[in-house]
């Protein structure tokens, strides 16, 4: 991956590297790579003159921030009381056989992460995961693989 | 200003910063968690409530007005601070009797005064993520919140490694990434752990390694810096002993030390040596103003934030330093040992100290630096009582010393003494000091031969920041900075608690000491003279004994990022630094042109760029390292000539 600098510092030159726009230059990192990168926190820390643990206190506090780095696709599993009970486990043992990633973990090659989140609100559909805000639902492990394996095909046609 | 405090009349002083600090300095302390006079106010733990005409409110955010009508402790109050106790508990490590605060720590004391015996909430526990990887040990299972050090470190120190992580239940004070402390840009000054409520933040404790030296073979040899003198009674309930050094060298022989020196005596001499380096850098206008180097967390501050001052700093070591030389290099001979045979124990007021002792270039002369916490351990173990011992002198000859280098252990010392030197030699004909700010003081100083001059001393390194930041006066010549606030009776390894009136009363103390010394100034001091006279007469060993050198240091660990990686083996690998230093002298555009130079001329694949935070070379910056090439003062002119070189062979 060609991690440039350049927009960073194009960021950081539309926001005039302001105190004052340290949140809304982050948000725009966190566009710009899909998290924040520590030698990025560090960058700007120098560009900017702030110590890194400031900026890592601001990106820590708010939950659109991301340290780690997401995949292209973001799974989350609905790990909330229904779909627990309807089998979330076995879902999460499935992503694992299909693409060899525990929550919290990204794939090598930036295609997937994975977050276990609390209720997603479709308790209706238990149990459910969101990949990019689309919401899968009445899951069984046979499915999950399928989602996936038609993701990778479709990310492999794009190049 | 008259007001009413629970119904009868006090006088408070004009101009309090709020009801808290107005009702202390008359003798009532309003319980609190959060609130520090040295730095901004939080206002978050709302332990410190009093009642204003009804209303429950936060006294550390209360301005005092004349007249009026307060209640510090009512019934409700009392019942609001013990909830307030028991949730702060509830998910609190409370495992008192092995924690390095038991008896000096504020929750524990709060827990005691209002009688708490359970905890009615549900126990929660918090993620324990200890660092020990430098004198300051962090543990969050302690941490009670309160923010004090994140304050402390950024506004009084001006560093700003720590901050609240994380939201909720799950903040946590933290490093970026949580990298350890001792890798980051800490100068282990220890403010922060002067300051903890709590055993979250405590300093490292070595005394195990004491006891195993005086259990070996080895020459227990022991050093007492000034500043421990004036603090270590508050451990032991004395009060201003002026003899205290000399009970404190009685009581080291007496656990097996063999010889116990002085470190004002090592003051002397490096004020003396000091002072000499200081003229000739006057006469001949060169790295002026210069700094004093005795401090570990001021010279790790200017190596780290300051680059392009590091000649500045006086080479001269510290006292510590400079003693732990001598010894080693010098006194060994004398006794006829080697080096190796001797273990030299370092008594300070100051965590960085330990830092300082394990540098490189001073590595193996110092072999153990306990603080004044520390040895009051030691000595409260073996059951000694400090004020029966009968005072004995520090062994000759490094024992004695002058007034000026006593006072080291204050702010404001070392100039004191630089100057007393140069009164000595050339002679001061005029000296007027100012205060220019808290913590800064100005002083204007004229010699007998016509030259004048000013001098700055300054406590707190966000003091010293905001001196260099805007610096414009050239008269300028010399800065004293202590990073701890009142020099080092405030150091981060003395007895809690550790505040501003602790320190002035330690400073008194002393003063008082230095005041029944009968030699005024290091020039007096024989057994000075006579080591210039007779062991340090080789100019190359005096160099190596009483000088030493800076470095440029990075503020996070190496690393390389990825601009234009390429895998293979075989490539040329551009490396450009953006750290400050670099990135201000433009490197970022070097990088752009390097980047669009390998695009323009399809060199991808062949030519690796990679990004770097500091290669410790600020001084010539920017830096542009090329295969195994360091390009300093680079342009991109420059990059490509070499570039080209290799792309060529
Ligand atoms: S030791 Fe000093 S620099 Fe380090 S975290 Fe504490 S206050 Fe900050
Ligand atoms: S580490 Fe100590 S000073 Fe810092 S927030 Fe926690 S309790 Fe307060
Ligand atoms: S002022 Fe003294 S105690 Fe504080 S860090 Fe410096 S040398 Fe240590
Ligand atoms: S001391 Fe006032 S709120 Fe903490
Ligand atoms: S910033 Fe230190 S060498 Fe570049």
């Amino acid at each position: 991956m060609e991690r440039s600098f350049q927009k960073v510092e194009e960021i950081l030159k539309k926001h005039q590297y302001r105190k004052e726009n340290l949140i809304r230059i982050l948000l725009e990192v966190q566009k710009e790579y899909r998290y924040i990168p520590e030698d990025v926190v560090n960058y700007i820390g120098v560009a900017m003159g702030i110590p890194p643990a400031k900026i890592y206190g601001v990106a820590t506090f708010y939950s659109q921030f991301s340290l780690k780095p997401k995949g292209k696709y973001a799974i989350q599993i609905c790990d909330g009381t229904a779909c627990h009970m309807e089998g979330s486990v076995p879902l999460m043992k499935a992503i694992e056989e299909e693409i060899g990633i525990k929550p919290g973990e990204v794939t090598t090659d930036l295609l997937f992460s994975l977050d276990q989140v609390g209720c997603l609100g479709a308790c209706a559909l238990a149990p459910v995961m969101v990949i990019n805000e689309e919401v899968y639902g009445n899951l069984t492990p046979e499915k999950v693989k399928e989602i996936l394996k038609q993701l990778k095909e479709r990310d492999d046609s794009d190049v | 200003m008259k007001i009413f405090v629970n119904g009868k009349e006090v006088e408070i002083n004009e101009n309090e910063r709020n009801l808290l600090e107005a009702l202390k300095n008359v003798g009532i302390e309003i319980p609190n968690l959060c609130y520090l006079s040295e730095t901004s106010i939080y206002g978050a733990c709302r332990m410190c409530l009093v009642e204003l005409d009804g209303q429950i409110t936060t006294s550390c955010t209360l301005k005092p007005y004349e007249g009026m009508r307060i209640k510090t402790s009512t019934p409700e109050i009392y019942e609001i601070r013990r909830g307030i106790l028991e949730l702060i508990l509830a998910s609190h490590n409370r495992d008192c009797t092995t924690c390095d605060r038991n008896g000096s720590c504020k929750l524990q004391r709060y827990a005691e005064e209002f009688g708490i015996r359970r905890v009615r909430f549900q126990n929660i526990e918090k993620p324990a993520v200890k660092d020990d990887s430098s004198p300051i040990i962090r543990d969050n299972s302690k941490c009670i919140l309160c923010g004090d050090c994140i304050r402390v470190c950024e506004e009084v120190q001006g560093v700003g490694v720590i901050e609240f992580a994380g939201r909720g239940f799950n903040s946590q004070v933290a490093t970026a990434f949580d990298t350890p402390l001792g890798k980051t840009e800490c100068v282990f000054c220890g403010q922060c752990v002067a300051n903890c409520p709590t055993g979250a933040l405590t300093m490292k404790n070595d005394v195990d390694e004491l006891y195993r030296a005086l259990e070996s073979e080895k020459i227990v040899v022991g050093m007492i810096a000034p500043a421990v003198r004036a603090a270590i009674q508050e451990e032991l309930g004395m009060n201003e002993d002026l003899a205290l050094a000399e009970r404190l060298a009685a009581f080291l022989r007496t656990i097996g030390f063999s010889k116990v020196f002085d470190v004002s005596f090592a003051a002397d001499l490096v004020a003396y040596e000091e002072a000499h380096e200081f003229y000739e850098r006057l006469k001949n206008n060169e790295r002026l103003p210069q700094f004093t180097s005795c401090c570990p967390a001021w010279v790790k501050f200017v190596e780290q934030f300051y680059p392009e001052y590091i000649d500045n700093l006086s080479t001269v070591k510290s006292p510590q330093q400079a003693l732990g030389a001598i010894v080693k290099k010098i006194y060994s001979r004398k006794l006829g040992v080697n080096p190796d045979d001797i273990f030299l124990v370092s008594f300070m007021p100051c965590t960085a100290k330990k830092f300082e002792s394990e540098r490189e270039e001073h590595k193996g002369d110092v072999d153990l630096v306990l603080t004044t916490k520390e040895l009051a351990q030691v000595i409260k173990s073996s059951g000694v009582n400090l004020k029966k011992m009968t005072p004995e002198p520090f062994d000759r000859p490094y024992g004695i010393s002058s007034q000026g280098g006593l006072a080291f252990g204050k702010a404001g010392g070392v100039l004191g003494c630089v100057v007393s030197v140069l009164d000595e030699e050339i002679g001061v004909v005029k000296e007027e000091v100012r205060e220019i700010n808290k913590g800064v003081n100005l002083v204007e100083i004229e010699l007998k031969d016509g030259t004048s001059f000013k001098a700055l001393g300054i406590f707190g390194l966000g003091n010293a920041k905001d001196i260099l930041e805007n610096i414009d006066d050239k008269d300028i010549s010399i800065i004293e900075v202590m990073a701890c606030n009142f020099g080092c009776v405030g150091g981060g390894g003395q007895p809690y608690p550790n505040d501003s009136s602790v320190r002035k009363q330690r400073a008194k103390i002393l003063k008082d000491t230095v005041g029944i010394k009968t030699l005024l100034t290091p020039v007096e001091n024989y057994y000075m003279i006579k080591l210039y006279q007779e062991d340090l007469k080789d100019e190359k060993l005096k160099h190596e004994v009483l000088h030493t050198n800076y470095k440029p240091r990075r503020r996070v660990e190496e690393t390389e990022f990825e601009i234009l990686p390429v895998p293979d083996e075989d490539k040329i690998k551009v490396k450009v630094c953006l750290g400050t230093s670099c990135y201000s002298k433009g490197s970022y555009n070097i990088l752009e042109k390097v980047v669009d130079y390998v695009k323009k001329e399809d060199m991808e694949g062949k030519i690796e760029v990679v990004g770097t935070f500091c290669t410790e070379n600020c001084g010539a910056s920017p830096n542009v390292v090329v295969n195994d090439k360091l390009i300093s003062d680079a342009t991109f002119e420059k990059v490509l000539k070499e570039l080209e070189k290799n792309v060529k062979r």
